[in-house]
């Protein structure tokens, strides 16, 4: 038993040294099949969640994302945001004038009147849980703005 | 002085002879070659070629001295420092090259843009378990050149199976900072330190933990790291982000700078940090501990008094283990005048080869060191190109 245990206790710390080796090599092997076996993905408070609905433009397309009212660990908060983008970055005009439907019943929530090259929104709600702009953002291909909301199912 | 010469002469030394510390070398020049060459033959740059011959020798150098001394502290140390100031020197750079400057704006958050840290790991399991999702504003797989989500937890994973605790003194790529500063005096100018301290880690990871879930956004990135002065930072566009900047500041200074100095101490390692906290609970599933031969302790209690992580006390002494707070960084064993502090495999005899023990684990922790340690050749290259350019983007 003695000798099992000690067989055993080298035979792991040989494993150890042969994990820390491989573990460098492994990673761009192990990193997409982890992620899409595991299903995990960024928290909505940043990636501002799943596109909903996807509007076509000439030149550019109007991204509405779905309403994120479930970034905690239970249930629904009862306020929370909605993220709309435009795409791509390079081709937004001047200014863009919107109004954007997030709840799907075919009607506008808000409107939003965005100046691209000052990177500034006016937000005009229509529904009662529409409450405040939070910001404006230009990313790397698109600009976005993020409306404040309360929950209207809470 | 004599008598003290005397002992440090009849010390049981783990000190190897040149030819088998060269042969035992010669493994982790192959394995370093492995890890780093495929990288640095993909640069395309002579700078880049010069830096990683450099580091390669430089770090084999090490390697090499650590087993013929025999002192492993010491040479982990020199390694573990230079890393932890390695990662600025590239980290901050190419923060300011790609994003302007070291400050994270809301774009670079909710453009996924943050690089991801592995202290953020006790934050983001229970999040990642309950509703599959990573409360970090970082990238899930690799496109850019710092961190994504995937590769850390797996390095996580694989070091926390292999060395345990150890990531403390072998990995962590900030712990250098605190072990830099630690080392400066000679002697300590605080002495006692009430061991309820000890605690604190614990407490920071059940409130970080329970916080985090509770608001879904990292709380310790937040609010209490104080290594975000090495690295990225919340922009301080208002009051509240003003004051997270403060908090890191003030932390950065009085946990990593200024209290390691007066008492010769990891603090902000042995007695904040929650990451600490996680690594020491993995502990007890690692195959290599520390232990103390009760034969050989002459019970000086000098382990006691300079195990840099508070983690050894009367009573673990009195039965030969460290703490589940042992970083294996083996101060304990280079310092103890009596050769009774050693490297252990969980299984094998208490009796059995100290120095096969420690070759073993020395080995996991230093090719685990290497993973990181690619930051001293970005950041070579970066001097090189100061030198060379100007600049260091």
């Amino acid at each position: 038993m003695k000798y099992i245990k000690s067989f055993l206790g080298y035979s792991i710390a040989v494993v150890c040294i042969l994990i820390s080796i491989m573990v460098g090599p492994m990673i761009g092997l192990l990193a997409e099949p982890f992620i899409k076996t595991t299903g995990l993905r960024l928290s909505p408070n940043y990636d501002g969640g799943e596109v909903r609905q996807t509007i076509d433009h000439a030149a550019y397309q109007t991204l509405v994302h779905r309403m994120v009212f479930d970034n905690t660990l239970i249930g629904e908060r009862k306020e929370g945001f909605v993220q709309v983008e435009w795409a791509p970055l390079a081709a937004l005009p001047a200014h863009i004038d919107e109004e954007v439907d997030v709840n799907g019943d075919n009607q506008a929530d808000f409107r939003l009147v965005v100046d691209t090259a000052n990177k500034q929104s006016v937000l005009t709600p229509y529904s009662s849980w529409v409450q405040e702009l939070e910001g404006t953002y230009r990313f790397k291909n698109s600009m976005a703005v993020r409306v404040r909301l309360k929950n209207p199912a809470r | 002085m004599a008598a003290i010469a005397q002992v440090k002469s009849r010390r049981p030394s783990l000190q190897l002879p040149v030819w088998k510390a060269l042969l035992l070398s010669l493994p982790m020049l192959l394995i370093s070659s492995f890890l780093w060459v495929p990288n640095l033959s993909g640069a395309g740059d002579s700078l880049a070629l010069i830096a990683g011959i450099i580091a390669l020798l430089g770090i084999n150098t090490i390697f090499f001295f650590m087993l013929y001394t025999g002192k492993t502290d010491r040479y982990r140390a020199v390694m573990f420092i230079i890393i932890a100031i390695a990662l600025p020197m590239d980290f901050i750079p190419w923060m300011i090259k790609t994003y302007g400057s070291m400050m994270l704006t809301d774009e670079i958050v909710y453009s996924g843009g943050a690089s991801f840290c592995p202290l953020t790991m006790p934050m983001i399991l229970i999040p990642a378990l309950v509703k599959r999702v990573i409360i970090f504003p970082g990238e899930l797989l690799p496109t850019m050149a710092h961190g994504a989500f995937s590769l850390m937890f797996i390095i996580w994973v694989a070091a926390s199976l292999s060395v345990g605790m150890g990531w403390c003194s072998w990995v962590c790529l900030y712990g250098g900072w605190d072990e830099f500063f630690s080392r400066l005096r000679r002697k300590p100018l605080i002495k006692n330190i009430d061991r309820r301290w000890i605690y604190l880690p614990f407490g920071m990871l059940l409130a970080i933990v329970v916080l985090s879930a509770i608001t879904f956004t990292p709380i310790y990135c937040e609010w209490f790291c104080p290594f975000k002065i090495a690295t990225e930072f919340q922009a301080p566009v208002n009051l509240l982000t003003s004051i997270q900047v403060g908090i890191f500041v003030v932390l950065f200074i009085g946990l990593v700078v200024v209290l390691p100095i007066l008492t010769r101490r990891r603090v902000q390692c042995g007695l904040f940090c929650p990451f600490g906290a996680l690594q020491s609970f993995l502990n007890k599933i690692n195959i290599f501990e520390v232990r103390v031969d009760l034969d050989k302790c002459s019970e000086c209690k000098q382990c006691l008094r300079t195990c840099p992580t508070f983690s050894l006390d009367e009573s673990s002494l009195k039965s030969g283990k460290t703490l589940i707070t042992c970083t294996k960084c083996s101060k304990c064993i280079d310092g103890c005048p009596k050769g009774a502090a050693y490297y252990h495999i969980k299984g094998t005899s208490l009796k059995a080869s100290p120095q096969t023990a420690r070759i073993l684990f020395v080995y996991a922790g230093f090719v685990l060191m290497l993973i990181f340690g690619g930051e001293i050749v970005n950041a070579l290259y970066r001097i090189f190109k100061l030198i060379t350019t100007g600049s260091m983007l």
